[in-house]
């Protein structure tokens, strides 16, 4: 799985332009599997990417266009999918989103992510033997009705709260 | 199909509500590249010249480069320009972050801007769908609140906004419009031009892809570019402590601005320097857009945390005005940040006063009572206040330090130092005389981003033999050749500026040259781009600006330096005994381009 040093990121987005360049030979947020979400007041940079969660939520595709593969890595099928947005919902994180009827979700670059490579601050690290280790339950419950940018914010925000601590113990002792 | 560039120019007369969007034509973004040379070329055609700045007639310009939002690092940034209501000449100002990106994602190279609403106004950009929006509710919020607050009524945290502040509202003449809460668009007062239209901010959101012509040329190209930032010298300096590390770095070199320029050494650098910063206060890295140097940082004083400062900030609020105080540099950092004003020309003024009180030309009594020692942060503190709401002697102070000394008068102009009424920047020209005559031409007024002629300070001899044939231009002390070397860093920060890319890395970290640009240029759009194709549309929009600020009333006489600069040597420190010889400098630059002795162009 994809993991993150919090401390280290600067927002630069290079995670983001090199998934999407990447995978669509295009660069935009919108078509990157990795997003990173900016809550400048309190100076954190959070790039949301798929946790490949203990609970799979995005597997209840009713089509059963989705499966995991052999890396851990949500795999969507594109003649089965019909673009309904169930897992897009389903995710409490809004680790994957629809962009022009496609589900946009971390393929681990088939085992040679792009985002690690193109962080020069070595903030983002692939773990390939680590699969299945979160559970995003907690992040489940008043998902449903929030979008896809709510939910990273608010998983975000959540899990940044450590690093804030440790600012402010550090900084203001 | 044009490739890079957003593909349209978005023009939005805030007086009737008329939204436009049109193509944008090929063949003209190749003789105007985009960015600062796009938009200085749309002044130059379609500006009135002898309009009021705060006029609605007045346009307002937001340009972007054609490759910022793609592959290429360090591009991040968009240029505001028009008339400016700081100089009355041409105005223009730039800032990262990631707002530039996200208008080339919505499909757009230029936002064109003319008119004054009827009511306070936001501009919000989503894709195609473009609207004028009330933002009554939004008068009157800081530039924090502002952003927070327009992203919640939107309900997107992604939206991207740049928004002025109270100082912009109030018609400072020096405010500014940020981005991302701390990304300054600080100079010649584009937020005040905000403000006179107004309009609070432009919100935009970007939801489609770039392309580029050619993939992976591109990317290779892109991987040169990401390389020669990884491989520089001072990369691990500049990620640590960004442009703070010229505290220290000016001072070794005796030109750091202290009690205004009285001295070009600070006995206490050590406790305002970025070394200082980083240690007790920083607590990560921050980046622009697609950057891999990440110098900007996130910091926390016992009292606040806010990003920045960068060296103008720091150097404005500690030496330049006789303050030790390195946390009360980060409290201002912050507040002018909220409010909206340009940390340069707000250092200037306050700058200037306890020049002209310590000189005996002004007392107290002339400014309210407030106690203008060397240094007095109380007095800093009120003043800025009076200046943000124009209250008291604060509303003359909101007009800069050309119109200050104008007030006053008793011979106070001789301590205002600005140049074409843009306050001078935090870098003493006696001890760098590439800048000094930098600063003397530049067609914004007294700043160093036009030319940022930083070879001069790298004794790279055998190098300036290499590409001039002038071994003295890699020597800061000597004049000799160095309007040479300006004429051609004034062309590569150009081609920063068109390419809206950041000049500490493009110009200060020498990364971008003319040949790898055209070559990015082709691959990335597409067209026809050539290294003596770019330098020709270079050469042309540097012959508009100067035209249009002839147009303005600039004159030769214009392209001076302050006095103290060209007959008061330095007294002590590295660059002791030094003036800069700006008359004999200015003649040469104009040789150099083949303009006529009066700094006309020929053509």
């Amino acid at each position: 799985m994809i993991t993150l040093e919090l401390a280290k990121c600067s927002g630069c987005s290079r995670c983001e332009v090199h998934c999407s360049f990447f995978h669509s030979g295009k660069i935009g947020r919108s078509g990157a599997r990795i997003k990173v979400v900016k809550i400048e007041n309190i100076g954190i940079d959070f790039p949301v990417v798929c946790q490949q969660c203990q609970e799979r939520y995005c597997t209840k595709c009713p089509e059963k266009a989705i499966e995991i593969g052999s890396l851990g890595q949500v795999i969507v099928s594109p003649t089965l999918c019909t673009a309904c947005g169930t897992c897009e919902i389903m995710c409490p994180i809004g680790a994957i989103e629809l962009y022009e009827e496609i589900p946009h979700v971390c393929d681990l670059c088939g085992g040679d992510p792009r985002c690690v490579k193109a962080c020069t601050l070595d903030a983002i690290h692939y773990e390939p033997d680590v699969t299945e280790r979160v559970s995003l339950k907690e992040y489940k419950k008043g998902s449903r009705n929030l979008n896809p940018e709510e939910k990273r914010l608010r998983y975000a925000l959540a899990s940044a709260q450590d690093l804030r601590d440790h600012w402010v113990a550090e900084r203001r002792r | 199909m044009l490739h890079g560039y957003g593909g349209h120019i978005l023009r939005a007369d805030l007086t009737s509500g008329q939204i436009r969007r049109e193509k944008s034509d090929p063949q003209f973004m190749l003789d105007v590249i985009g960015g600062r040379g796009l938009n200085s070329t749309r002044l130059y055609q379609e500006l009135k010249r002898d309009i009021d700045p705060l006029s609605p007639e007045n346009m307002l310009l937001i340009g972007v480069g054609p490759l910022t939002g793609t592959l290429l690092p360090a591009s991040a940034f968009m240029t505001l320009s028009g008339k400016s209501p700081m100089t009355g000449i041409l105005g223009d100002s730039a800032a990262g972050g990631h707002f530039g990106a996200e208008i080339k994602q919505a499909g757009y190279d230029q936002i064109v801007m003319t008119g004054r609403s009827p009511n306070p106004c936001y501009l919000l950009i989503a894709d195609d769908h473009v609207e004028i929006r009330d933002a009554s509710h939004l008068w009157g919020l800081d530039i924090w609140q502002t952003t927070a607050a327009i992203r919640q009524d939107l309900n997107d945290n992604a939206i991207q906004i740049a928004a002025i502040g109270p100082a912009g509202e109030n018609l400072v003449k020096y405010a500014t419009v940020a981005c991302n809460n701390s990304r300054m668009c600080g100079r010649t007062g584009m937020g005040c031009l905000f403000g006179s239209k107004h309009l609070k901010a432009v919100a935009v959101r970007g939801r489609g892809r770039l392309t580029v012509a050619d993939p992976p040329g591109f990317l290779e190209l892109c991987r040169e570019m990401d390389q020669r930032i990884m491989v520089h010298p001072e990369y691990e300096k500049r990620n640590a402590l960004g442009s703070t590390l010229l505290m220290k770095a000016l001072n070794g070199i005796g030109i750091l601005p202290t009690n205004h320029f009285q001295q070009g050494l600070c006995e206490y650098v050590d406790l305002v320097s970025g070394e200082r910063l980083a240690e007790k206060y920083k607590v990560k890295n921050k980046s622009c857009y697609n950057c891999n140097l990440h110098c900007s940082r996130y910091y926390l004083t016992r009292e606040l945390e806010a990003e920045g400062p960068e060296f103008e900030t720091l150097c404005s609020f500690t030496s330049r005005i006789g303050n030790d105080d390195l946390e009360f540099g980060l409290k201002m950092n912050a507040f002018l940040n909220r409010m909206g004003l340009d940390s340069l020309s707000t250092g200037e003024t306050i700058g200037w006063a306890m020049e002209c009180v310590e000189k005996g030309l002004l007392t107290n009594d002339d400014f309210d009572g407030l106690d203008f020692t060397w240094g007095n942060c109380q007095t800093v503190e009120k003043l800025l206040d009076m200046i943000i709401r124009r209250e008291g002697i604060g509303n003359v102070f909101a007009e800069g330090t050309r119109s200050l000394a104008q007030h006053f008068g008793k011979g106070t102009d001789e301590y205002a130092f600005h140049v074409k009424g843009l306050d001078m920047i935090c870098g003493d020209p006696r001890g760098i005389k590439a800048f000094g005559l930098t600063y003397a031409i530049a067609s914004r007024g007294g700043d160093h981003l036009r030319a940022e002629p930083f070879f001069e300070l790298t004794e790279r001899y055998d190098e300036a033999e290499k590409r001039w044939g002038i071994r003295e231009i890699a020597d800061r002390l000597a004049d000799k050749g160095k309007a040479v070397l300006v004429e051609h860093t004034e062309r590569q920060a150009l081609l920063t500026d068109c390419l809206t890319m950041c000049k500490n890395i493009g110009l200060s970290m020498d990364v971008l040259d003319f040949d790898i640009a055209s070559r990015l240029l082709k691959a990335g759009t597409g067209l026809k781009f050539s290294p003596e194709n770019v330098d020709q549309a270079l050469k042309g929009v540097i012959i508009k600006d100067r035209k249009m600020n002839i147009d303005f009333g600039i004159t030769s006489a214009d392209d001076t330096l302050p006095k103290r600069f060209t007959h008061e040597p330095l007294k002590e420190g590295a660059s002791k005994g030094q003036v800069v010889p700006v008359d004999r400098m200015v003649k040469e630059y104009y040789e150099v381009k083949g303009w006529d002795k009066h700094g006309v162009p020929r053509d």
